[in-house]
């Protein structure tokens, strides 16, 4: 099952669910099936471990990347570049918009509002249940009110990222995607995909799922560690 | 409960209640903020206090206050606003007080830069503040001692009614690694009664407490002073932790590294081995006490040729590394600082450049 996102994707969720670990290997992977993409890393709360981080492989793969100006790539300042505005205005087949974490990141979103007035998007909750408070039902129904207020934006669906990291284990993916299933059940919001580790996509029953499965390689690794190759 | 997935700021927040510290003073720095975020959602759960203070002076004094009430209370901050609590911890130690102080470092001096760094070494285990006094320094690797090291930091600071530190670089609180909190850690109440100003009623006691620093009799502030180094003596032979790693192979070259910085040396030490080349290396857990006799003793190896002191700073931990080999063998420093972490590859190519 192929992951067939198309448009404006807005990736939101709590601080440390995955999004730009997300973004980043679905800009990816989309474009490796041929569709013209484009991210903006819209992440003006975290310090790091941002999608700038991977700015040269993904440029590498002919995905457009829409960062803050170079000098100010290390500034502990909230800049929100005019190119974003620029990006929705004119979309790239599929556009990937990496937001911060939590209603505090999200609140970046409300600054957009003109660009994005009369565009079709999809706003995304990635959701951990292995994360503080996202691991139950309520904790994510309350991340989701959160950011709907601060984003003055509706969610349209969600995005399972269950993982431990290095610990991830495939009962532990199946754990995960039963908890988000349910999530998407009681919430009514279509479970859009679900990501596995690379490592482990040779082991896990890809038949128990019933949505697509996007493979992560990861990216955004600790200076001791080399990221995959996307 | 399993494990989690946590920032190593959420961890350590989280590990200060789980050792049973319901107080915590603070205010927002880069990289550490996310502490404070996650203790604002979770002290008020826990029936906790979170109090953002009106700047680090004002947050050092808070904690002075409610240590000597007997309190257990903690902050958390990054290396401008340490600087800024120096003054408090040194009343703090003076007082004889038990406190939790987390620096997660970022670049310096002065305003410096938002990235990971150890350039608070010395403030950390030389002073900062004014007078002759110590923390008990410990410097965690990984998210998962971070959480051990917080939850055994309050049963030390009250033991030795003396300040903790726990130095962690920039990427100790911002990197993500699953945790767990263990039940073992948790610590059993103080001994406040003894010496906190926590009410004679409370304590059905009909002596009075008293904390302070101030000893105008200069035969008395030498008593006390001297009362302080004794803990400071107990504190290096009771307190030292470090870990070694590839020790017992024939190294010829021996790494000392701690926090983050060794995690690297790691990978270069795993990678080296894969090519034929040994190398040692001694990561001291506890910053002071330094792991005196372990550098001692591993630099004084037979095979071993050199030791490095290997650093996120300019060479502030070279000093201790060069006075514990007590010339058995030559010592070098490498490091960087201002952000930027070295690489596995940099740490080869000096432990190779150091062998030709």
């Amino acid at each position: 099952m192929d992951i067939l996102l198309e448009g404006i994707i807005i990736i939101v969720g709590n601080y440390g669910s995955g999004k730009t670990e997300i973004s980043i290997n679905l800009a990816a992977n989309r474009k490796l099936a041929g569709i013209d993409v484009s991210v903006a890393d819209l992440d003006l709360v975290n310090p790091y471990f941002r999608t700038r981080e991977a700015r040269k492989q993904l440029s590498e793969l002919g995905i457009g990347v829409i960062l803050p100006p170079d000098k100010y790539l290390q500034a502990d300042l909230p800049i929100l570049t005019p190119a974003v505005a620029g990006l929705i205005r004119k979309p790239s087949m599929l556009t990937i918009l990496d937001v911060g974490g939590d209603k505090v990141g999200a609140t970046v979103l409300a600054a957009l509002a003109d660009a994005l007035d009369g565009k079709t998007y999809r706003m995304l909750q990635v959701i951990n249940p292995f994360r503080p408070f996202t691991d139950t039902l309520k904790g994510c129904m309350k991340m989701k009110g959160e950011i709907e207020k601060a984003s003055k934006m509706p969610i349209s669906g969600i995005i399972g990222n269950a993982n431990l990291i290095d610990e991830t284990t495939a009962d532990l993916i199946y754990e995960g995607y039963d908890f988000v299933l349910t999530v998407s059940l009681e919430s009514g919001l279509p479970l859009e995909f679900i990501t596995v580790p690379s490592r482990l996509s040779d082991e896990i029953d890809m038949k128990r799922f019933s949505c697509p499965v996007l493979k992560l390689h990861r990216q955004l690794v600790p200076p001791w560690e080399k990221a995959a190759s996307l | 409960m399993g494990k989690i997935l946590m920032k190593g700021n959420e961890a350590i927040g989280e590990a200060g209640i789980r050792a049973g510290c319901l107080n915590y003073f603070a205010y927002p720095i880069t990289p550490q903020s996310e502490v404070a975020e996650y203790l604002s959602h979770r002290m008020p759960e826990v029936g906790g206090v979170f109090l953002q203070g009106e700047s680090e002076v004002a947050v050092g004094y808070m904690i002075f206050g409610a240590a000597a009430c007997g309190a257990r209370v903690f902050t958390t901050s990054s290396s401008p606003g340490v600087s800024l609590m120096c003054e408090a911890i040194s009343y703090i130690a003076g007082a004889q007080c038990p406190a939790v102080f987390v620096n997660i470092m970022r670049g310096g001096p002065g305003l410096g830069g938002i990235l990971p760094s150890q350039a608070d070494y010395f403030q950390a285990t030389k002073g900062g503040g004014h007078g002759d006094y110590r923390m008990l320094v410990m410097a965690p690797a990984s998210v998962q001692e971070a959480v051990e090291m917080v939850m055994t930091a309050f049963p030390l600071a009250e033991k030795y009614r003396n300040p903790v530190m726990i130095l962690g670089d920039g990427l100790i609180g911002q990197m993500m690694e699953p945790v767990e909190f263990p039940e073992h850690l948790k610590s059993e109440p103080s001994n406040k009664d003894e010496w906190a100003t926590n009410g004679m009623e409370t304590r059905k006691s009909k002596k009075r407490n008293l904390v302070k620093s101030l000893f105008l009799d200069p035969v008395k502030l030498n008593e006390n002073n001297l009362i302080l180094k004794e803990k400071y003596e107990r504190m290096k032979r009771e307190e030292v932790r470090y870990e070694p790693y590839n020790t017992d192979s024939d190294y010829r070259i021996l790494i000392v590294s701690y926090g983050t910085m060794s995690r690297v040396c790691k990978t270069a030490i795993d990678n080296l081995k894969a090519e034929g080349i040994d190398v040692g290396m001694i990561r001291p857990q506890t910053l002071f006490p330094f792991p005196e006799d372990a550098v001692f003793q591993a630099a004084s190896k037979k095979s071993c040729r050199m030791a490095l002191s290997i650093e996120m700073s300019m060479g502030q931990m070279v000093e201790d590394v060069e006075r514990c080999v007590h010339g058995r063998c030559p010592v070098k420093w490498y490091g960087k600082c201002g952000g930027e972490v070295p690489t596995p590859e940099e740490i080869m190519d000096v432990v190779k450049s150091c062998l030709s």
